[in-house]
């Protein structure tokens, strides 16, 4: 072992390896009861629904040609509009359970997945090989680099080489159609190669203790850290990523005529509707789809937004924390829940994790709840709506699934004054997913 | 590196504040209030006690003002822009000028364009059409 790592036995990553069996666990329990338990008393409730619903459109229908008076014809229509009103509502709920399930599912497989098996491939190296010069070197050893980026990305080729067979052999799958399963294998192959780099760098990043961080030696960031200079030109490209969603939105906006348009008598007739209109209280209403929004409508959305901002400041809360030189634990309920300086920066991490995993359950729920409302991704207005709040979801899930790393590391060698740039760099990145939502929100749900 | 100068006016507003928070904290709530102040913006048709309606314009220039606002807070403090070398802040914005270049090209290609850019960069354009 050099001297300027942290000394890390491989036996610790076997943890890594029971932090995935947990996640396992959790998604199991969470699918049985949120996906199949609840929503299956929901469906039942929505079932029932939908027979007194239909019971009242018969009986306004046959009042209608029964030539019934007037007044029973009006309350028999209310009662019907009434009982559609149910029916939508019970569709949601039960929508609502079934995709928190399904969601919670399908995430803590892939958090297990990938910490479970990053964890295990890193257990079965001997104990020699992780303290050789390939981290980020010792006292005696100059640092020359990693491998693990070049890894990755070849994962990442061979992931999109096939993932056009991927994709149809996946939906031939899921819509029971025979699937041939040598359709899956190259982009299969790919993601164990890009779990094989990542756990390449959590074992190159563990030992790591803040000794021998690489500083650039040329302009324009002469003196500057390496890992942040690379991390703010990595931003400055996702800038240009999210600016020309947005840029298509505006362009294709601009020919839209939606009920903002209509209202400030920019135009005649209605011929988009945009997320907003099914979304915010007064949307606009075109072919009987839309303009049932309410403040319930919005609430996810408007949720997600806080839920960014407050992990946005935990992140903050855990890079203060780490650099601290006179950390005191709080009193009272607080100083139960960070007792000590590493653990409080790991409390922190999870806050940030469970507030991030939320956003991503509260997502797919809105998503269910517009599609089965008629906002599909076959129209202009859908399809950069889903597309747009689709790729800042997935940056949010993949900042996820670094950030069970920095849990993992938080809660093993642990951060301080010396390594906490890791969570900074980490940071740069969370706030940067936040800045891209303070674009986002406003634009596609409020406007 | 990641830390703030102590010298900006909003640092010195909070210095004095009470309550010992950082800047951070009081980022963190302004950042909590005004998205707030967005979301009751589209929710209300009118301002709350009043007759007066919420126009699209005005929409806009509270979405608009609020989200200028929020990045700033967000680049300026949780990122750090403030307190580190400048290079950061001129690599983050060096994205604008690409985002600029969409802007002019969405105005361009804009159906409307042909007469309304004229009308926008013309005093008097009214007169000068008649001509």
């Amino acid at each position: 072992m050099s001297g300027g790592e942290a000394h890390v036995e491989n036996s610790i990553w076997m943890r890594a390896v029971l932090i995935g069996g947990v996640f396992l666990a959790i998604g199991i329990l969470a699918f049985a009861t949120m996906g199949v338990g609840v929503a299956n008393v929901k469906h039942h409730a929505y079932e029932d629904a939908i027979h007194k619903y239909e019971d009242a459109k018969y009986a306004y229908e046959d009042a209608k040609a029964a030539n019934a008076s007037e007044s029973e014809i009006k309350a028999l229509k209310e009662a019907k509009e009434e009982a559609h009103h149910h029916e939508i509502e019970a569709h949601l709920s039960y929508l609502t359970w079934r995709t928190a399930g399904i969601t919670i599912l399908l995430m803590c497989l892939t958090y297990a997945a990938f910490i479970g098996l990053g964890g295990f491939l890193n257990s079965i190296y001997p104990d020699d090989a992780g303290h050789d010069d390939h981290g980020y070197g010792g006292d005696d050893h100059e640092h020359h680099g990693s491998g693990s980026p070049i890894i990755f990305s070849l994962g990442i080729m061979l992931f999109l080489m096939g993932f056009p067979s991927f994709q149809g052999a996946l939906g031939n799958m899921l819509s029971g159609v025979e699937a041939n399963l040598g359709d899956l294998g190259l982009s299969m192959l790919g993601l164990v190669i890009v779990t094989a780099g990542v756990a390449n760098w959590w074992r190159e990043d563990l030992p790591f203790i803040g000794n021998h961080e690489q500083i650039a030696t040329s302009d324009p960031f002469e003196g500057q850290h390496i890992r942040k200079a690379g991390l703010w030109v990595f931003i400055m490209s996702e800038v240009m990523v999210f600016a020309t969603f947005f840029s298509s939105y505006l362009r294709m906006r601009t020919e839209w005529c939606t009920g903002w348009q209509v209202n400030a008598g920019n135009c005649e007739e209605v011929n988009m509707l945009t997320a907003s209109d099914f979304l915010r209280p007064n949307g606009a209403m075109l072919d009987g789809l839309g303009g049932q929004g309410d403040f319930m409508t919005l609430l996810p959305g408007a949720i997600n937004t806080f839920a960014l901002i407050i992990s946005s400041y935990t992140i903050v809360l855990a890079l203060k924390t780490a650099k601290a030189k006179d950390w005191e634990a709080p009193s009272g309920f607080m100083g139960k829940l960070l007792p000590d300086q590493k653990s409080a920066v790991r409390n922190y991490l999870i806050a940030t994790f469970l507030l991030g995993s939320m956003f991503i359950v509260l997502k797919l729920i809105e998503w269910s709840h517009l599609v089965a409302e008629g906002f599909t991704i076959g129209t202009q207005a859908g399809s950069i709506f889903y597309i747009s709040t689709g790729a800042h979801g997935l940056h949010v899930f993949i900042g996820l699934l670094v950030m069970l790393y920095l849990i993992f590391k938080a809660d093993t060698v642990g951060y301080d004054e010396k390594n906490g740039q890791g969570i900074e760099y980490f940071g740069l990145y969370w706030h940067f997913v936040d800045l891209a939502w303070v674009v986002i929100f406003p634009a596609f749900y409020l406007y | 590196m990641g830390e703030h100068e102590t010298s900006g006016i909003f640092e010195s507003i909070v210095e004095k504040l009470p309550g010992g928070y950082d800047i951070y904290f009081w980022n963190f709530i302004i950042l909590m209030f005004f998205t707030l102040f967005e979301v009751a913006a589209v929710f209300f048709e009118k301002i709350p006690g009043t007759e007066i309606e919420i126009t699209l314009y005005a929409v806009w220039a509270i979405l608009i003002g609020v989200g200028v606002i929020k990045g700033y807070g967000i680049a300026a403090y949780f990122m750090h822009l403030k307190g580190d070398p400048r290079i950061y802040t001129r690599t983050a914005l060096f994205p604008v000028l690409f985002v600029l270049l969409m802007l002019w090209g969405i105005g361009l290609s804009n159906p409307g364009s042909v007469q309304a850019l004229p009308e926008w960069c013309t005093p008097n354009w009214e007169f000068a059409s008649q001509r």
